[in-house]
């Protein structure tokens, strides 16, 4: 390539468009995603642990329309907490990290391998047999 | 091209609207129906069937245009980012649905009941994994669509970010399709 061939590419708004574009929006929004998947998983493990755990999760969603009740029409429990959570981690996290990274280039094609690894886990953490035995080897661990 | 080229060309795309048309229409049967089933909880379950086979539908659909981001072909982003809106919307819609069905499911004597008492496992293990993920398809095509409005037309610059939005609708599709079969498949176990 000649010099003058190298000036004139670079001069394409091609080019200059890319300088400006930053993916540290793009990830931010999908890092976001996975801690709000991982708040799903992780508050249903701890509902299930007791009770009183149950309880606490719960009470995070009863603003939720039909979170409370009994009888036929039913209610949909602490999964309205589950919920309630997951809605907020991913929503401030997506803020804060949009703030921090929304000027920043990050490497998108490293990332990916670690999205799509975080997304496998955390499916397979709604799995009960899959998840299970580790959930007790933690429960045997910290007690 | 020829007179008789051009027509045959009009004729496919009318005959393939036609049939996509008439395939949207019959699917949304299968949930529509629901509206006449003799049960008090008719219309959660019509409701929340229309959406999710929509959802499926729209996301399907927009599987054709994720291969095209990911090849790199040159397509219309602002076209794009307003179906990924569409297809963020009815999968809200089949989310908030699916919470007011999932009271009638808990309810006493409900399908939850019912299963527990009869086949276990497809509440422990299917029902368990496929309320959790039905969740995911909408905060994926939300995400999708905010890097193609955010972004706008300097996306094209950037590969890696197109692949990022056309592997977003993917996942999303994947995890739509996992929530359909899964629901359908409890509905059919006991309905509600």
């Amino acid at each position: 390539m000649t010099e003058k061939q190298s000036t004139e590419d670079l001069s394409k708004p091609e080019y200059t468009e890319q300088a400006k574009v930053f993916s540290g929006p793009a990830i931010a929004a999908t890092v976001s995603l996975l801690l709000g998947f991982y708040t799903l998983m992780i508050t249903h493990h701890i509902s299930r642990l007791s009770k009183e755990m149950d309880k606490f999760i719960h009470s995070y969603g009863y603003w939720i329309p039909g979170s409370s009740g009994v009888g036929p029409d039913g209610s949909i429990g602490s999964y309205s907490g589950k919920e309630t959570l997951a809605l907020l981690v991913w929503g401030l996290s997506w803020a804060i990290f949009h703030l921090l990274w929304r000027k920043q280039d990050l490497p998108i094609r490293g990332w990916l391998p670690i999205f799509l690894g975080g997304l496998l886990v955390v499916s397979l953490g709604f799995i009960h047999p899959v998840v299970d035995p580790i959930i007790l080897l933690l429960i045997d661990i910290f007690g | 091209m020829s007179t008789e080229q051009y027509l045959h060309g009009q004729m496919a795309k009318f005959l393939v609207r036609t049939q996509a048309i008439t395939a949207l229409f019959i699917l949304l049967a299968l949930a529509g129906l629901d509206f006449f089933f003799p049960t008090s909880y008719r219309l959660q379950a019509g409701v929340h069937g229309i959406s999710s086979i929509s959802a499926l539908v729209l996301g399907t659909y927009l599987t054709h245009r994720a291969y095209a981001l990911i090849r790199g072909v040159h397509i219309n982003f602002h076209s794009l980012r307003y179906w990924l809106v569409g297809a963020a919307g009815v999968n809200f819609l089949g989310a908030v649905s699916g919470n007011w069905i999932y009271m009638r499911y808990r309810g006493q004597d409900g399908p939850k009941d019912w299963i527990l008492a009869n086949v276990p496992a497809f509440h422990n293990y299917l029902m368990e994994f496929k309320e959790f993920i039905s969740l995911f398809p909408f905060p994926l095509m939300l995400v999708a669509a905010f890097i193609l409005f955010y972004y706008d037309e300097a996306i094209r610059a950037r590969r890696d970010l197109t692949q990022l939005v056309g592997i977003l609708i993917l996942l999303a599709w994947l995890f739509l399709l996992m929530g359909f079969v899964a629901g359908l498949v409890l509905a059919k176990l006991r309905f509600v």
